[in-house]
């Protein structure tokens, strides 16, 4: 039996993308573009994605068996470029992505990167090394962001909680 | 020329902190071709393809963030890699345009003293390189590269979304080509020019990202190409060390070059292949160099 979540309907309808989803007519330009549904048809099928946004089929998203139905995504966003409807498929994932990091199915890369991130501001900090090979090749020291205002605004947009800080 | 008298520069996380080698030429590169540049303390752009996937609001206001501290100088930023780049155009563009948006990114960036207004510009280094253009480029180079047949990848958030950024044909990229063009080199027509790089899916799972690899790599090499010109730290890192995976997954041996776009333009140029830290590529550069009489 299939279960429609209305709730994930109304947010993908509602939230970001200011209902161009609705004019989706399935034509699967975005799948036949796609550099992953090429290498992985079963697995990743972005226009199936979409149709399952569109109708609230939550258990076709968010497998918690295979995250890559969703994650498999490599976002190149070629399919927002080739979508006759002009829907920005990117942007969708992106909020599904949002919610299956929240329901804890994201791949441990992106809480990791988003933790670096809140801790010092930067996705890869600064380490000893490289600021040496820095001098050797004469470059300027990199002005250190003020990790206190970043963690003012993570903790505002309650990324802190995402990330269990 | 450059409108812009100076820009901030914008290294990003990873150019900055992993491979600073690649900042080394760009800086060489702009300070021949007269581009200005200054620092300022800017966080993680964040990344468009982790962090926008973790939260997309935190994304917005960190993006935001950043944008005002180039806006309290009045400063253009200049990006040295596409993600930043993408991160913060898109960002800018979609507070320029959303004023509830923008309300809500100010509501939050309020408790640090800060507002975005949306007054300043970001551009790709390859857009500033080619508005300084080719005959500029042309006065500087002191090494003829004729001949050399490289691989031209743009990467795909260099230009898309399109309707935003707005910087080149997102399915048939110009801009690139023709400024390695301007320093003799060849590019090659290969089929997989457009294929992404795949170090997206890469933080997923390594199978599909090493095959999507494999046939980018192996379309070039078939074409003839004798290098890749790239302008994304993310698609250098994964052309540049996984080329062994991506083989050995794909019963094929790759060692293929991989050049940043002003690694390209600096040994056009005539600086010292050391004076920019080519020893730290992972495929190895001596050959090439050597061929070019460079080493």
């Amino acid at each position: 039996m299939v279960v429609i979540d209305y709730e994930l309907k109304k947010k993908i309808m509602d939230v970001h993308i200011k209902d161009a989803l609705k004019f989706c007519y399935q034509c699967n330009r975005c799948t036949d573009n796609c550099p992953i549904s090429s290498i992985a048809p079963i697995r990743y099928d972005p226009r199936m994605l979409i149709l399952a946004s569109f109708l609230g089929f939550k258990e076709r998203i968010f497998d918690s068996e295979d995250n890559f139905r969703l994650w498999g995504c490599t976002v190149c966003d070629t399919c927002d470029e080739v979508c006759p409807q002009k829907i920005e498929l990117t942007e969708i994932f992106a909020i599904l992505k949002n919610m299956s990091v929240a329901m804890g199915q994201g791949p441990p890369y992106y809480t990791t990167q988003a933790t670096a991130i809140y801790e010092n501001g930067k996705a890869i900090p600064s380490q000893p090394a490289i600021e040496r090979r820095r001098e050797q090749l004469g470059l300027p020291k990199i002005e250190p962001p003020n990790v206190e205002e970043v963690q003012k605004i993570l903790n505002q947009t309650k990324l802190n909680k995402i990330i269990g800080k | 020329m450059a409108k812009a008298e100076e820009y901030k520069m914008f290294q990003g996380c990873t150019i900055g902190n992993r491979i600073p080698f690649i900042e080394a030429s760009a800086r060489k590169v702009f300070e021949k071709l007269g581009i200005k540049t200054s620092e300022a303390p800017f966080a993680c752009c964040p990344d468009p393809v982790g962090f926008n996937s973790v939260d997309h609001f935190s994304w917005l206001a960190m993006g935001a963030r950043n944008l005002t501290i180039a806006e309290e100088e009045g400063k253009d930023i200049i990006s040295l890699c596409n993600g930043c780049s993408q991160t913060l155009k898109v960002v800018n563009h979609e507070l320029k345009h959303d004023d509830s948006l923008k309300s809500k990114i100010n509501e939050v960036l309020k408790k640090i003293n800060r507002e975005f207004k949306g007054t300043i510009n970001v551009k790709h280094f390859l857009e500033v390189l080619h508005e300084v253009g080719a005959e500029e480029i042309k006065k500087h180079i002191v090494k003829d590269l004729s001949g050399l047949k490289v691989a031209c990848h743009t990467g795909c958030h260099y230009s898309r979304p399109s309707e935003i950024l707005q910087v080149d044909d997102p399915m048939e990229p110009k801009k690139l080509r023709e400024v390695v063009a301007a320093t003799g080199a060849i590019p090659v027509d290969y089929e997989e020019e457009m294929l992404c790089c795949g170090a997206g899916v890469g933080n997923t799972e390594e199978a599909p990202s090493m095959q999507i690899l494999a046939n980018k790599l192996k379309s070039a090499i078939d074409a003839g190409a004798e290098a890749f010109v790239v302008i994304c730290p993310a698609c250098f890192q994964q052309l540049d060390t996984n080329q062994k995976k991506a083989g050995a997954q794909s019963n094929n041996t790759f060692n293929i070059p991989i050049l940043y776009l002003t690694e390209l333009l600096a040994l056009s140029f005539g600086i010292n292949p050391d004076e920019i830290g080519l020893k730290f590529h992972r495929a190895k550069l001596t050959p090439l160099l050597e061929k070019l009489g460079l080493k």
